[in-house]
């Protein structure tokens, strides 16, 4: 073949190695193999689902991290509670027995009714202003004192509230009740009036949500008034319709020992992993009220050593007891929980170092092998130069004029 | 009969052979690195004997004329490699341009997705904390701007592909206009017996031009060149050129119109303008399509979810994106929707402390959408759409430089210059010359001796 002119195929040649050498030098400096999505489209394409599997890791690890201290302190209040109703059964074992007088009962009832202060203070407990027993209803402490009778702010004797007042459409009236351990919530539609909330209560009664003999009358201040009927059943009552104006108890009203629980039974769960979550909160009707109910078996262990008989502190004394075998076990699970926890967090760790190693396989340059493509790539590059510098000046003209 | 008068003119004859050959060594070597410039040589032949009784006797060398040294199928490959290299050329720089937008990055669309989903989950944790709700709110803003990047990438770069046809065509239908002025005189030339010469090798460049701008076919007539496009439309015949059009479509893109007004777009390919309009008229739709859907299938599943569940009002979720009401246009326009931090729903039961349908929005992540993929895995495949197509335009643009370079080797080793040979030809050239002047001395020195032939008789 008739070679005319060496240059092209020369600069065709240093460009070619120098692409080589920029590559080689650009896998060393970054660490990468693949810098951009043509380096390696399928690479690239899952790396972006690692990386997304990998932010989801790191997500996980905070969610462990700030859930757990709330698990904890859930943990620590129903392990007050435990330590509470303990106390309140020897107290209860020592009223039944035969040798205490009535003033002893008395000053047990006394230390009993403190022992259920302090059940309640648990059970309003809060985590970084969340109260962690409510339920869903987290703003709001969830047990609060009953009273028989709740009147509206609304209503007045010269301008009374009657039994075809609207309501306002979309707003919620709900009456706990202490007794039951339930509430009945009253949403107003459209077209509702105060008749309608005591057909709602009415029908709350027959379906046993609130004790006998609630009822809502408009009282002689034109006001309404939501009360039980009995001194001895409580209720917790709030609206926020503009036409009732805020619900309050009337002064002189509040039930000794009787809390209603103004919370929900919902129970918010945090992802902690791809296929793990846990449940972040112990609704309080479920620890507190329903069943066995700590509460209740307090309360009614109070009235009997105020004014029962030996047999009946016993009782009472034994249901405090069931309670707290109850708690206890559902304590367990909570337990459960927070270990799983701590055992996850480690999991995330190793889950992440595995995401990272897959990453680095991906789109990582093997650094051994990336400094030798360098070298190599010098090296080529030096003798294509070196080529180049000595063919090109070649012509014969120089050795005819020499 | 032999004379020393025929011997002189045989000698002069050489001598302007042996002048015509140093001037064609010449212009080689002040050529030798002209583009496009075909190396000559002196065509020389035997003049025709005289017969003298029984003997013939030669008359010398006549310089018949000179000679271009070409391949037309090498040439003829180079224009169509050259074509290739454009196309792929065209693709490159534009997918180059669009690549680094799906390049992982702290901005890029998958990130912000994550970032999203995380905002989520750590909003579950705390479902009553503004800064929470407010960081799902910055991220769903983040997602919609990075969306909305991408698609302003695509579309620029659409844009600024319109223009490129329209340049495009304008050079087409110059260089048809010259290669056309040129066909003339090269058939002239021709006709005459003679070489095209530096013509064809003005008009051999100006095709390989075209060639870069389109892919184009050459066939050699009476007239000179004709050449059409790769689909058939006529660009030059004979003296005469066929100018073509540029309309803006229904489209709103700039068409490409034959000479009768036929709209050849489609069926243009190869060159930058094939390649230009290969990437504005389906690699950047078909991209544009893929991120739409996943903007506009995204938005609507976390709509959905969004509507499940309720704001901290307690009243039902509204929502959280806008979308075009359509698919097309939807990454563009996708934008979130609220502004109140409070209005995301993350409760599933009213109460602003219920996190429950924070799971309904978190599993969109996870969810297969209408297209029968995760959101992640929709992007991911964007992302190998975008990474293939540019590493492919990559691969073809580099076989097609090293093939170009190899047919450039094959067309330099027949008509190139090479600066040795002319140098060995120079003295073949100089020798023959002063040979040449050296028979004119010697019969000069033989009419002197002639002419004293008596002058010595008489002595």
């Amino acid at each position: 073949m008739r070679v005319t002119n060496m240059l092209p195929d020369m600069q065709y040649a240093i460009q070619q190695s120098q692409q080589n050498l920029s590559t080689a030098l650009q896998q060393v400096s970054t660490g990468l193999r693949v810098n951009k999505p043509s380096d390696d489209p399928s690479a690239s394409a899952n790396m972006v689902v690692s990386l997304a599997a990998s932010a989801n890791v790191d997500q996980y690890t905070s969610n462990v991290s700030s859930v757990l201290p709330q698990m904890q302190t859930v943990d620590s209040a129903i392990s007050s509670v435990v330590t509470s109703l303990n106390s309140a059964v020897t107290q209860g074992t020592e009223g039944a027995s035969g040798t205490e007088n009535t003033a002893d009962r008395q000053e047990i009832a006394s230390q009993v009714q403190s022992i259920l202060s302090s059940v309640i203070t648990q059970a309003n407990t809060s985590y970084e202003g969340v109260y962690v027993f409510g339920g869903s209803e987290t703003s709001t402490p969830p047990f609060v004192a009953a009273s028989t009778t709740y009147t509206s702010a609304k209503g007045s004797a010269s301008s009374p509230l009657s039994t075809t007042t609207a309501l306002t459409a979309g707003s919620v009236t709900t009456i706990s009740d202490a007794t039951t351990g339930e509430t009945m919530t009253f949403k107003a539609a459209a077209g509702d009036t105060v008749a309608t909330l005591q057909t709602a209560i009415a029908n709350a009664v027959s379906a046993g949500t609130l004790s006998a003999g609630t009822t809502a009358t408009i009282n002689a201040g034109g006001q309404l008034e939501i009360g039980t009927n009995s001194s001895s059943d409580g209720i917790v009552v709030s609206s926020n319709d503009a036409a009732l104006g805020s619900m309050t108890a009337a002064s002189g009203t509040s039930v000794a020992n009787a809390y209603a629980y103004v919370g929900n039974s919902s129970v918010n769960t945090v992802q902690v992993g791809d296929s793990m979550t846990v449940a972040t909160n112990l609704p309080g009707n479920q620890l507190f009220t329903s069943g066995t109910n700590v509460i209740g078996s307090l309360q009614n262990l109070i009235s009997a050593l105020q004014s029962g008989t030996s047999a009946e502190i016993g009782t009472a004394t034994t249901a405090v007891s069931t309670a707290l075998n109850d708690v206890s076990e559902q304590r367990v699970p909570l337990d459960n929980t927070i270990s799983q926890l701590n055992s996850q967090e480690s999991y995330l760790g190793q889950e992440k170092v595995t995401l990272t190693t897959q990453q680095t396989s991906l789109v990582g340059a093997n650094l051994a092998d990336a400094a030798t493509n360098l070298s190599q790539a010098e090296l080529q590059n030096s003798a294509v130069m070196a080529a180049a510098a000595k063919v090109l000046p070649e012509t014969l003209l120089q050795y005819l004029q020499g | 009969m032999a004379s020393l008068g025929s011997a002189l003119s045989i000698a002069v004859q050489s001598l302007n052979n042996a002048t015509g050959e140093l001037q064609v060594t010449n212009n080689n070597i002040a050529n030798a690195n002209t583009a496009g410039y075909t190396r000559e040589v002196a065509v020389l032949n035997e003049a025709t004997p005289v017969q003298e009784g029984n003997l013939s006797v030669g008359s010398g060398a006549v310089l018949e004329g000179y000679q271009s040294v070409r391949d037309e199928l090498v040439q003829t490959q180079i224009q169509q490699e050259t074509s290739a290299q454009s196309g792929a050329n065209a693709q490159l720089s534009a997918m180059n341009e669009i690549q680094p937008t799906f390049t992982t990055s702290t901005t890029d669309i998958g990130t912000e997705m994550s970032a999203l989903f995380s905002s989520l989950s750590t909003l579950s944790t705390e479902p009553t904390s503004s800064s929470s709700r407010q960081a799902v709110l910055t991220a769903g803003q983040n997602l919609a701007t990075a969306f909305n990047s991408a698609s302003s990438t695509l579309t620029q770069q659409q844009t600024g592909l319109n223009t490129q046809v329209t340049q495009d065509v304008s050079q087409i239908n110059q260089l048809s206009q010259q290669i056309a002025a040129l066909n003339p005189q090269i058939a002239q030339l021709k006709s005459t017996g003679q070489d095209g010469g530096t013509l064809q090798d003005q008009q051999d460049a100006l095709v390989l031009k075209l060639s870069a701008l389109t892919n184009v076919s050459v066939t050699q007539t009476d007239d000179g060149e004709t050449v059409t496009t790769g689909n058939g439309t006529a660009l030059v015949e004979g003296s005469q050129s066929f100018a073509l059009q540029t309309t803006t479509g229904s489209d709103g893109m700039t068409h490409v119109l034959d000479q009768n007004g036929s709209d050849i777009t489609s069926s243009l390919t190869g060159g930058d303008l094939g390649g230009t309009i290969q990437t504005r008229d389906t690699t950047i739709p078909g991209l544009l399509t893929q991120l739409n859907t996943l903007a506009n299938q995204f938005a609507t599943a976390f709509n959905s979810a969004q509507a499940t569940g309720y704001d901290q009002n307690g009243d039902a979720g509204q929502d959280f994106f806008t979308i075009p009401s359509t698919v097309a246009g939807s990454a563009a326009g996708i934008k979130v929707a609220i502004s109140d931090p409070s209005l995301i729903a993350a409760s599933s039961d009213g109460t602003s402390g219920s996190n429950g349908n924070l799971t309904n929005l978190s599993a969109v992540q996870t969810n297969a959408l209408p297209s029968g993929q995760t959101p992640g895995d929709a992007y991911a495949g964007l992302v190998y759409k975008v990474g293939s197509l540019t590493s492919d335009a990559n691969a073809e643009s580099t076989a097609t430089t090293a093939s170009l370079t190899q047919l450039n080797d094959q067309l330099s080793s027949v008509s190139g210059v090479s600066i040795d040979e002319e140098s060995a030809n120079l003295l073949t050239y100089q020798q023959a010359y002063e040979a040449a002047a050296r028979v004119v001395t010697t019969i000069q020195s033989l009419f002197t001796v002639t002419m004293s032939m008596g002058t010595a008789a008489a002595e």
